[in-house]
């Protein structure tokens, strides 16, 4: 149940107009931001030739694969072949979309359908993402940071309180998406030099 | 004959003008080969094992075959014309399938969305009909009566025109483009893409050039078809599945793609599988 959601990306990150490629379970999704806001997961390979959605471009609320320029809608249906305008795509032309929301200034995806949601992680704001070239276990033992029932690591970092979201990549890194409390400017910079100590860390003990 | 498809073909593996004394590594097939100056200082290739393997020089390259050529060189007519200027235009390595290099070449929907500005631009996107055929006689892939309008078509080109080519397809690994030539009405420039398969997913690829253009300087002309061809490459190495699928299957092709499916069509008849995928995934 907790593993269903992924944490991909602090939400500020990804602006409108945005598309970027992420990792969840090993699977490649394009995540995309709509000229309107509307947050979108999908399956990050054009149906045509099989080029990347992830470096396409987005216009309105549809996506563009880069390579021919087919654009899809929200459903991930084919709204337009650039090479026929005048031809209706099939209904059959459609990217396999996924579940994708926003909280907490973390945006979370599920590859399957999932009736739950993220965990909650009221009080806290986005301080940073950081990818670090160590497994999950490995940062956990660095940090000293307990896991709650929820899954997440939470603790102090520079005497700050944090949840550290941890998103796996293939080849044992792994992508630490780090909320804090709020604070004054100058104790975050000191959180956000600790998450880079323990990013160090982390790799100097995977690396041992 | 070594009854090998993929072996019994001729490949590009050197530049005749780039090859320095110390000749050159490089791999074919998935084999390691050395392409160096014979005793007779014409350019010899041989095999991990100190094989000789057979050589010939065409169109600025030196071509070489690992198995028993099953016919010669396909032949450019237009290399021997004169008046042309023959480009050598140098290698870039794309980390794809030798195959999905070839079929990128012979597509021009990609035109206004990957060479945007310089092949194709927006809103001159529809790709017309044309002919595809493989001529069984010379058993070769040709789409002629391809039509599209390019803001600058060549280097020689100053404003948009609609430009008309044709395709050739006349080795697995190699890719000939004829296109209006706007300084002679009447003749074609000729672009080739000459692939060397190192691996299953990547390969050196040898564009080369005949054209009929005495004011570009060497240097814009070969700047100008290396851009082209960098940004093809962010295209090749962001396709998946990485080897080119053969059976239809994962991806949908439609009328503008005629050429790509004459040419995928065209390798599984030949049994030409180095590269590609043939089961339906
Ligand atoms: S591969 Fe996406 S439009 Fe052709
Ligand atoms: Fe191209």
């Amino acid at each position: 149940m907790t593993a269903a959601w992924t944490p991909v990306a602090l939400a500020r990150d990804l602006p409108r107009l945005g598309v970027m490629p992420v990792c969840v379970d090993g699977i490649d999704v394009a995540l995309w931001r709509s000229a309107s806001g509307r947050l979108a997961a999908w399956a990050d390979r054009c149906p045509h030739r099989g080029m990347r959605l992830s470096h396409g471009f987005v216009r309105g609320e549809a996506l563009s694969c880069i390579y021919h320029g087919w654009s899809y809608g929200a459903s991930g249906s084919c709204l337009r072949i650039p090479a026929h305008p005048d031809l209706e795509p099939p209904e059959a032309i459609r990217v396999p979309v996924h579940r994708a929301t926003e909280n907490n200034g973390v945006i979370w995806v599920a590859l399957g359908d999932q009736d739950n949601t993220p965990p909650a992680l009221t009080g806290l704001v986005p301080l940073r993402s950081v990818t670090v070239q160590a497994r999950a276990e490995v940062i956990r033992s660095a940090s000293g940071l307990a896991i709650g029932a929820d899954g997440i690591a939470r603790g102090h970092l520079a005497s700050i309180a944090v949840a550290v979201l941890m998103q796996a990549l293939p080849e044992g890194a792994t992508v630490l998406h780090v909320l804090a409390e709020p604070a004054d400017p100058a104790a975050l910079i000191a959180a956000s030099r600790a998450v880079e100590a323990l990013r160090r860390a982390a790799e100097s003990k995977g690396a041992a | 004959m070594s009854g090998d498809p993929i072996l019994d073909e001729w490949y590009p593996v050197a530049l005749v003008s780039q090859l320095g004394p110390l000749g050159r590594d490089t791999r074919l097939l998935g084999q390691p080969i050395r392409v160096y100056w014979g005793t007779d200082h014409q350019p010899q290739v041989s095999d991990a094992n100190g094989r000789a393997l057979p050589v010939t020089c065409r169109y600025g390259h030196v071509w070489t075959c690992p198995g028993t050529p099953s016919r010669p060189l396909f032949d450019i007519p237009e290399a021997d014309q004169p008046g042309r200027r023959l480009v050598d235009v140098g290698v870039v390595r794309v980390k794809c399938s030798p195959l999905r290099a070839v079929e990128n070449f012979l597509d021009i929907a990609h035109f206004p969305f990957v060479h945007t500005d310089i092949l194709g631009a927006e809103p001159h996107t529809e790709v017309g009909r044309y002919d595809v055929q493989i001529r069984d006689e010379v058993d070769e892939v040709w789409a002629t009566k391809v039509q599209f309008y390019q803001p600058q078509a060549a280097k020689s080109a100053a404003g948009g025109i609609t430009t008309e080519y044709m395709y050739r397809v006349p080795a697995p690994t190699v890719a000939v483009l004829y296109k209006t030539c706007p300084p002679r009405p009447g003749e074609w420039d000729v672009i080739t893409l000459f692939v060397q398969p190192l691996e299953q997913d990547l390969c050196e690829v040898w564009p080369w050039m005949a054209l009929f253009d005495d004011t570009t300087s060497l240097t814009d002309l070969i700047h100008f078809q290396q851009t082209i061809f960098v940004q093809d490459r962010s295209i090749l190495e962001n396709q998946l599945p990485r080897l080119l699928p053969l059976d239809p299957g994962m991806e949908i092709p439609t009328r503008a793609d005629m050429t790509s499916i004459a040419y995928r069509r065209w390798l599984k008849r030949r049994g030409y599988s180095f590269g590609a995928q043939l089961v339906a995934a």
